[in-house]
Formats: C-alpha cells, sequence, structure tokens
C-alpha cells in the first residue's frame, strides 16, 4: 500500500555507510538499521582485540541481508581512523555516512580522580569523535557532502553525581556536532547527533546496581529503560535523504525524561 | 524492520490547517504513507481541495470545516472522526496564524490582537489536544505532532505573540509527553525553520541566504519528519522538539557565514 517518494527518502539503497563502535550493543543496533534500510557497510571497531564481538555484529547485519566489510582498528589512534576512512570510501566507492557510536562510560567521584582519568574519559568519548568527524570530513568533501551522526546522550545537557568527566565529553559531543554542521553546511556535509536517555546495555550502569536500577525505573516517565534498538527509527531519519533540511540538530531518544528535567 | 515501522496504513489521522499549505502536504503525504485523514480547516472549498488530492492515493478523506478556536468545534472534529473511523491514531496541530501584531510597538497591540494570536496558535492545539486524548487513553496508543517554530525558543524584536504561543506549545508538548508516557502516546513537536509560502516571503528571506544551508525549505520535505514521528519507528521519541531548519538554530551567534579571522 505504502510506496511513496516520501517513504522511499528513508531508503538507503545503493549508499555507503561506516559504523564506528560496531563491536558494541548501539553500534550493532545502529549497523543493523542501516543494513535493514539498504546501506553498504563498513563495520569497524572502537578497540582493538574485538574481533569476536565484530563478528557478533556481522552476524545481525547479515540476517538483514547485507554482506558488511569488518575492520579491527582502534578508534583512539589517528591513524587507524584515518586508514578506515580510506578504506571504506575505497570499498564502498562514496563514503555516504559515518555513524560514530563510540562510547566509553566513566564513573567516579570528581575529587579523586587522577589525570589519567581525564585522558581517559576526554580521549575515549570526544576525541574519538573528533577525529572521525575530521577523517569523515576528509572524505566527504573531496566527494562532494556526506551525512554525519554522532551519538551521545542526554548527561550532555544535565549533571549527574560521580559522572563529572562523562557529562563533559558528552556535552563536548553534543556542541561539536553543532559547531562542524555551521562550518561545512555549504559543503554538503550534514553533521546531526543522537542523545539517548538512560541505555539497557552491559555497560550501562543502570545495570551494574540493582538498588539503583529500581531507584531509576520508578523515576523514569516510562518506567523503562531506553534498548540500542529505540534508536533506529531516529538514526535513519537522520542519516537518509528524508532529513536533507537538518543540520546541527540532535534528536533525544528518552521516553520523556528530558521533559521533566 | 525499520523501513515497515515507518508505514502508517490503516492509521486515522487528524490534521488541522488541512485546506492549505504544510497541512495539505503533510495529509497528501500521511495518506501516501497508509493513512485514512480527517482534515480540518475553516474552508470548505479549500478542504474539497485536499480531499481530492487525499483521495487519488486509495485512503479515505473525512473533511470536516472547524474554527479551531472554537472549543465546541474542536469537540466535534474529534467526535466526528471517531464516529467515521472508530478511532484516532495521530492528531496534527498544524493550524495556527501569522500575528496582526507583530513589528508593533507592545504599546500598540490591541488585547484583541493579544487573545486572538494565542486562540489561534496555542489555544487551538490545547483544545485539539483535549478532544482526542480520552479516545488515546482508552486505545492505550497516539501520536500528537504539534508544529512550533524557533521563535518558540527564541526571542524576537516587536514579537511578542509569536514567541509566546509558540513556546506555550512547546510547554504544552512536554506536558502532555510525560502526563500520558504511561498510556503509550508520544508527543512532540517540529520546529520548522523558514518554509516560504510565496513570492513575497521568498523575497524576504532572500531565498534562504541567511540559513546555514544555504536555503529555505520546501513544504514537502516535512513529511518525512511527521511521518517518522507519527509512526512506531518514534515510539521512544517523546516530548522532543525536532527542528527542520537547515541548521538555523545550532548556529546564530554569527551571522551565517561570517568567519572569525584570528591567527591559528
Amino acid at each position: 500500500m505504502a510506496s511513496d517518494a516520501t517513504l522511499n527518502s528513508f531508503s538507503l539503497e545503493g549508499k555507503g555507510a561506516l559504523v564506528l563502535g560496531a563491536e558494541h550493543p548501539v553500534g550493532r543496533a545502529a549497523a543493523v538499521t542501516l543494513a535493514e534500510a539498504g546501506a553498504k557497510l563498513i563495520l569497524a571497531s572502537r578497540e582493538p582485540g574485538t574481533d569476536a564481538q565484530l563478528k557478533e555484529t556481522a552476524k545481525a547485519v547479515q540476517a538483514a541481508g547485507i554482506k558488511p566489510i569488518l575492520r579491527v582498528q582502534n578508534a583512539a589512534i589517528r591513524a587507524d581512523l584515518s586508514a578506515t576512512a580510506d578504506f571504506a570510501a575505497k570499498q564502498l566507492g562514496r563514503l555516504d555516512i559515518v555513524v560514530n557510536a563510540l562510547d566509553t562510560p566513566w564513573y567516579g567521584p570528581a575529587e579523586s580522580a587522577d589525570d589519567s582519568a581525564f585522558e581517559k574519559v576526554i580521549d575515549n568519548n570526544f576525541k574519538t569523535v573528533w577525529m572521525a568527524c575530521q577523517e569523515a570530513a576528509r572524505v566527504m568533501l573531496r566527494q562532494g557532502g556526506g551525512t554525519i551522526v554522532n551519538l551521545t546522550s542526554v548527561l550532555a545537557q544535565r549533571g549527574v553525581p560521580h559522572a563529572s568527566l562523562y557529562c563533559a565529553a558528552k556535552a563536548a559531543v553534543l556542541n561539536l556536532t553543532r559547531a562542524l554542521a555551521m562550518e561545512w553546511a555549504r559543503q554538503g556535509i550534514r553533521v546531526n547527533a543522537l542523545e539517548t536517555g538512560w541505555l539497557d546495555e552491559p555497560a550501562s550502569p543502570a545495570n551494574a546496581d540493582e538498588e539503583f536500577r529500581k531507584t531509576l525505573l520508578k523515576y523514569l516517565p516510562s518506567n523503562r529503560l531506553i534498548a540500542p534498538e529505540d534508536l533506529s527509527g531516529a538514526l535513519l531519519y537522520l542519516v537518509s535523504s528524508a532529513s536533507g533540511f537538518v543540520t546541527g540538530e540532535s534528536i533525544v531518544v528518552d521516553d520523556a525524561l528530558m521533559c521533566r528535567v | 524492520m525499520i523501513l515497515d515501522a515507518l508505514k502508517l496504513d490503516d492509521r486515522v489521522a487528524i490534521i488541522t490547517g488541512a485546506g492549505r499549505g504544510l497541512g495539505r502536504a503533510m495529509a497528501v503525504r500521511f495518506a501516501e504513507a497508509g493513512a485514512d485523514i480527517v482534515a480540518a480547516a475553516r474552508t470548505l472549498s479549500q478542504l474539497e481541495e485536499t480531499a481530492a488530492i487525499v483521495l487519488k492515493t486509495g485512503r479515505k478523506c473525512l473533511i470536516v470545516p472547524t474554527d479551531v478556536t472554537n472549543s465546541q468545534a474542536v469537540n466535534d472534529l474529534a467526535a466526528a472522526a471517531i464516529n467515521e473511523f472508530g478511532k484516532i491514531d495521530i492528531l496534527v496541530n498544524n493550524a495556527g496564524g501569522g500575528d496582526d501584531s507583530r513589528g508593533k510597538p507592545i504599546t500598540e497591540i490591541t488585547d484583541a490582537e493579544w487573545r486572538r494570536g494565542l486562540d489561534t496558535n496555542l489555544t487551538s492545539q490545547f483544545y485539539a489536544a483535549r478532544a482526542v486524548i480520552p479516545q488515546m487513553v482508552k486505545q492505550s496508543r497516539g501520536k500528537i505532532i504539534n508544529l512550533a517554530s524557533g521563535y518558540g525558543l527564541r526571542g524576537g524584536k516587536h514579537n511578542y505573540m509569536y514567541a509566546c504561543s509558540k513556546g506555550g506549545v512547546i510547554q504544552l508538548t512536554r506536558s502532555l509527553a510525560l502526563t500520558y508516557a504511561l498510556n503509550n502516546i508520544q508527543t512532540n513537536c517540529i520546529v520548522p525553520g523558514i518554509f516560504p509560502h510565496n513570492e513575497e516571503m521568498m523575497r524576504f528571506f532572500k531565498g534562504g541566504k541567511f540559513v546555514p544551508l544555504g536555503r529555505t525549505g520546501e513544504d514537502a520535505e516535512l513529511g518525512p519528519l511527521a511521518i517518522f514521528l507519527a509512526s512506531d519507528a518514534a515510539d521512544h521519541i517523546n516530548g522532543e522538539l525536532v527542528a527542520i531548519d537547515g541548521g538555523g538554530l545550532a548556529g546564530g551567534i554569527l551571522p551565517t557565514g561570517a568567519i572569525p579571522n584570528l591567527p591559528a
């Protein structure tokens, strides 16, 4: 019944996409979404030594009918990101879409965090995204455009105790997104963000402590956590031509949490 | 499968202001995505034109001439939708108006201008939400999409009523979202940037020269966003504003195109 141009604008048929951080649950769900919409895929890891997890993602993607190319790399190393961007452009013909699912949670009291914590949290959550955007843009500017989506969190907008550096890094990603959107607007690169509410995944603090989880669930407007798959629609909207007039925007997927804060 | 989640097959969508412009564009897009349409607006002849286009998609279109500033008329609209289709899946609060008082110094704005503006832009959305919520609660399912504006977030010189009414729309959205989160009713806002509807507006906005993307929006571009927010693909987006403005709200600290010339 439904087969019109508007729905077709969400299709990624013929598009080339790179997902960074594809070995983790959010990157995995993103990869499956892009595959379901028909994109050709390169799946790259955040960290080395993640071959097994990346293969898990590949299996999920293949179930959606796309055979991805895997690339184990370290998103904290410039040379790796640069080589991955070039590799993706070459393999895909065109690098239309880059999804940065680069996230390393950190929690701890601020007064006792040492300098290595600062470097670790800011490097893994912010510097990786910054470098990935630069390397993506280097390819996209050459080919005349593309679209980048940076995954971040509602912690970008509000404070959480014992998450100071993490909140700061997430805010950095959010406003980096806006600044790069302004910078590349006339060169055909759209840059947008996705902010997630409290995620239901193994690395989430919501799953670290039963007591905290109970308190949190009671507080959340829908009494539920956000599953990585819940991000699919917003991600597809932002990476596809359906959102051609949208840049520097962030879509919050949080079941109304930000309405009460 | 994500592309299937975007379809609106057999949903019933009330769209206000459906007689022209964005409202008509959304009615047609929704019908193409599989929805039956309840088209509301003041002018019957315009609704008939919208219906003629909707019917070509193979979907149904009920037309209900409605003054959205009249609460009884808005209640009747919801009742007509339920009577015809037995349910209301989607409400698009699109009807709204410009500002008779815009550009006037605050001392010259009349009580009537202020009230008429708020009635048209804000109270109308409250009336429509109030009219459909009982049915959506009964269904344990519903989507409300409110049209706001960048002026709901930023101020404008000599621009009081419009900024206040659209700011109110955003707060109405958030409170509905929170209140009915557990009833599986999602309420969100579309924040359109510059979508000119005639040559004069196009000239006024200089073809979108001041928009970061370098152009104005086209009505057809609202379709995918409205469909996405009305669909299952947006089930966990609630109380959110989505700007479709060519980057307008992400910048604005400098005039578009200006780049600080500082030593590196």
